[in-house]
C-alpha cells in the first residue's frame, strides 16, 4: 500500500469517526433545544389557557400559535398535569403525525375540565433530516477533497521521491555509473537524493578499485608465468635429464599452462565487465565468425563424429566483433567440449536469435547455474569452468540475453538481442 | 640471423636468447626503451622482439622508430597486454605478428622464422629439412621431388616441427601451436598423436627417414639422428 494511501486511511477513518460524532452531538443538542422550547411553549399557551378559561366572559385574545390544537374535556376530577407524546391523525395532511400534548385540569364555573394542548412536532423530523444531509455533504465534500489532494500530493510532491526510487531499482553497479538528481525543494527529499549519491559514488569507486586491482593483478602475473614456461621449456632441452625428472616437469609445465591460460580467461572476463570493449554501432553479421570457427573445429568435430547442422541468416546483434568472436567462439566449443561421440550440434541463426543445441549428458543442477564461474558439471578436466560465464556476461554487458535449457539429451543454449 | 630483442624481464630475456642462440642465432638484449633505440640505429637487425611495457617507454614507439628507418626488418610484438587495441595499433603500425605473454618459446622460434623467411628473397624462402623441402607460399611439400598431399594441420604440424628441429617440443605447445585457444577442447593429447601418427606415416611412405621421435610423457623431437 503507498504511503499516501495509508495517510488516506487513516484521514477517512478519522474524519468518518469525528463526523459521526459531531453529527450525534449535534442532533442531541439541537433537539434538547428544540424540546425545551416546544415545552416553554406549551406552558406560555397553558397560562393563557387558564387565563382565558378564567375570564370566560371576556373575548379571548391570541392564546395558542398556529398549528396547535386545544380541546376541552369535562371531567368529574381533576388529575395530574401531564407532557404526553403521540401520533395523532391529522385530517389536512391525511397521515399520523407526532403531537406533544400537555394536559392539565382547570376549574371553570365549578366543573372542572381537562385541558389539552397539543403542539405538532413535524420540526423535529425535519431537524433530524437536515443533520443528516449536511454530515452526509460535509462527508463527500471532505472525501473528496482528500483524495483530489492526494493525487495531486503524490503528482507533485512526491515526484522526486518516486524519480529516485525508479534511479535505484535500475541501478546496476556494473554500469559504473553514479547516480545524480537534480535539486529539490524539500528537504528530506533532498538529503535523500544526496545520500543516494554519495552512496553510489563511493559503490562505483570500490567496484572500480577491485576490478582494477583484479586487472592489475592478472596482468602482473603474465610475467612471472612467462619465465616459469620459458625456463620449463629450456630445460626440456636438457638431454641429461632423466625420464622421470622429464615427466615431472612435464606436469609442473601442463599446471603451468593451465595457470596461464586460466588468468587470461579471468584477465578477459574482467576486461568484459569493466566495459573496456566499448560497444558496437552496427549490427555484425555472425554467419563469417560461426563459419570460421567450424572450419577451425573441423577436425575435432569429424574425430569426435558428431554432425553439425546448421541454418544461418547473415545477421547478428550490435556487438564489438572481438566480443562477437569470444561468444560465439564459446558458446561452439562448449556445444563440442559437453558433447557425446557421435553426437549433434543444431546451430540456428535467426533474426534476434541465435539458437545452439547440443546433445550431452544429462546435467543434475539447474542450468542456469551452469553460468557460474567455475561451475562445471563431470570431470572435464581440461576445461577451465569459465566459457560460459564469459558468454553471459558477454551478453550481459551488450543487453542481449542468454538462456540455458535441457530437453532431454538435448542442452539448449539461446542468445536473444 | 640476427636478432633484437627488447624486453625488461631479465629471466625471460635469458631463456629466450639461450633458445635462439642454440638456433645459432645471434640475439642481442636491450633492456630499456633508450638502449634498444640506440642498439635499432647502429646495428642491422633481420627480426626484432618487442615487448610493449618498458620501464622508460612504450614499445610501440621502437616499433615506430624501427618502421621509419629499417622497412625491411621484421617485427614481433611480445607483450603481458592481451588488448585488442594494441594488438590493432601494433599490426598497424608495421608489426608482422603479435604474441601474448605467457607463450612457448618454440612458438616464438616458429613466429620468428616465418618472418624471416616472408621478408628474405624467394629462394631463401624454401624449407629444407634431410629429404624434405617445403614451399610454404604454394603450401607444397615435396619428399626427393615427390609431392605429398597433406591436410592443413598436417602442414602446420610439419613446419612447426621443422622450424623446431632438434628441439624437444611439449605436447601442449604442439596443441596450442594447432588449435590456438581451443587447444583444451582436447580433454587429452591422444589427438596429437593421431595427426603425428598420419603425418608419420605420409612421410615414410614417400621414403622419409623417420624423423619423429618420441619423448616420453614430454612430446616430440624432430631430427635426422
Amino acid at each position: 500500500m503507498k504511503l499516501l494511501e495509508r495517510i488516506l486511511k487513516y484521514q477517512i477513518v478519522t474524519s468518518l469517526c469525528v463526523l459521526t460524532l459531531g453529527a450525534v452531538l449535534f442532533y442531541f443538542s439541537v433537539d434538547y433545544l428544540i424540546d425545551r422550547e416546544v415545552n416553554k411553549e406549551l406552558m406560555r399557551s397553558k397560562a393563557k389557557v387558564s387565563w382565558q378559561l378564567r375570564h370566560i366572559n371576556e373575548l379571548p385574545v391570541y392564546i395558542l400559535q398556529l398549528g396547535d390544537s386545544l380541546q376541552l374535556d369535562q371531567v368529574r376530577y381533576p388529575g395530574q398535569m401531564a407532557l404526553v407524546e403521540r401520533k395523532l391523525f391529522n385530517e389536512f395532511e391525511n397521515e399520523y403525525q407526532p403531537y406533544r400534548q400537555l394536559i392539565f385540569y382547570e376549574r371553570v364555573e365549578g366543573a372542572w375540565y381537562r385541558v389539552t394542548i397539543s403542539k405538532l412536532l413535524a420540526q423535529r423530523q425535519q431537524l433530524l433530516e437536515a443533520v443528516v444531509m449536511t454530515v452526509t455533504f460535509i462527508v463527500a465534500l471532505l472525501l473528496i477533497s482528500l483524495l483530489l489532494l492526494n493525487s495531486w500530493l503524490s503528482r507533485r510532491l512526491w515526484r522526486p521521491f518516486y524519480k529516485t526510487l525508479r534511479a535505484l531499482d535500475s541501478y546496476q553497479v556494473e554500469k559504473h555509473e553514479v547516480l545524480t538528481f537534480p535539486k529539490q525543494h524539500t528537504v528530506e527529499f533532498e538529503q535523500l537524493n544526496q545520500s543516494v549519491t554519495h552512496f553510489t559514488d563511493r559503490l562505483a569507486a570500490t567496484y572500480q578499485n577491485l576490478k582494477e586491482f583484479t586487472e592489475n593483478a592478472s596482468h602482473e602475473i603474465q610475467t612471472p608465468l612467462a619465465v616459469i614456461l620459458s625456463k620449463i621449456e629450456g630445460l626440456f632441452q636438457d638431454e641429461s635429464l632423466k625420464e622421470s625428472q622429464l615427466v615431472a616437469l612435464s606436469e609442473i609445465s601442463e599446471a603451468a599452462n593451465r595457470l596461464a591460460k586460466l588468468n587470461q580467461a579471468l584477465l578477459l572476463l574482467t576486461k568484459i565487465e569493466n566495459r573496456q570493449f566499448l560497444a558496437g554501432t552496427e549490427p555484425i553479421s555472425l554467419v563469417p565468425i560461426i563459419n570460421r570457427k567450424l572450419r577451425d573445429l573441423e577436425d575435432l568435430i569429424e574425430q569426435r563424429g558428431i554432425t553439425v547442422k546448421t541454418a544461418i541468416e547473415p545477421t547478428g546483434p550490435v556487438m564489438h566483433p572481438a566480443l562477437a568472436e569470444v561468444l560465439v567462439n564459446n558458446l561452439l566449443t562448449n556445444a563440442i567440449r559437453y558433447n557425446v561421440n557421435g553426437g549433434t550440434i543444431d546451430i540456428a541463426l535467426n533474426a534476434g536469435k541465435l539458437v545452439v543445441r547440443n546433445t550431452g549428458a544429462p546435467i543434475h543442477i539447474d542450468p542456469e547455474l551452469m553460468f557460474e564461474r567455475f561451475r562445471k558439471e563431470g570431470t572435464h578436466s581440461a576445461s577451465l569452468g569459465l566459457g560460459l560465464a564469459l558468454a553471459k556476461t558477454i551478453c550481459q554487458v551488450n543487453g542481449q540475453t542468454l538462456t540455458y535449457e535441457t530437453d532431454g539429451p538435448w542442452h539448449i543454449l539461446t542468445v536473444t538481442w | 640471423m640476427k636478432l633484437l630483442l627488447i624486453e625488461d624481464e631479465k629471466a625471460l630475456a635469458t631463456s629466450i636468447q639461450n633458445y635462439f642462440q642454440r638456433e645459432n642465432f645471434i640475439c642481442e638484449w636491450a633492456a630499456d626503451y633508450r638502449t634498444a633505440v640506440e642498439k635499432i640505429n647502429i646495428y642491422r637487425y633481420d627480426c626484432v622482439l618487442v615487448d610493449l611495457m618498458l620501464p622508460d617507454g612504450d614499445g610501440l614507439d621502437a616499433v615506430r622508430e624501427l618502421k621509419r628507418n629499417f622497412p625491411e626488418t621484421g617485427i614481433i610484438i611480445i607483450s603481458a597486454k592481451n588488448s585488442l587495441d594494441d594488438r590493432i595499433t601494433g599490426l598497424n603500425l608495421g608489426s608482422d605478428d603479435y604474441l601474448t605473454k605467457p607463450f612457448h618459446l618454440s612458438e616464438l622460434n616458429a613466429r620468428v622464422q616465418a618472418v624471416i623467411r616472408r621478408r628474405s628473397f624467394q629462394g631463401s624462402q624454401q624449407i629444407r629439412f634431410g629429404k624434405i623441402q617445403i614451399d610454404p607460399q604454394e603450401h607444397l611439400v615435396l619428399v626427393d621431388q615427390q609431392e605429398i598431399v597433406l591436410t592443413r594441420k598436417e602442414y602446420d604440424l610439419l613446419v612447426y616441427l621443422i622450424a623446431n628441429k632438434n628441439r624437444v617440443l611439449t605436447k601442449e605447445s604442439i596443441a596450442e601451436h594447432l588449435w590456438g585457444d581451443d587447444a583444451d577442447l582436447m580433454d587429452n593429447f591422444d589427438f596429437i598423436y593421431t595427426h603425428i601418427k598420419n603425418l608419420r606415416k605420409k612421410l615414410m611412405d614417400k621414403g622419409c627417414p623417420d624423423y619423429l621421435k618420441s619423448i616420453y610423457g614430454v612430446g616430440y623431437k624432430f631430427s635426422e639422428q
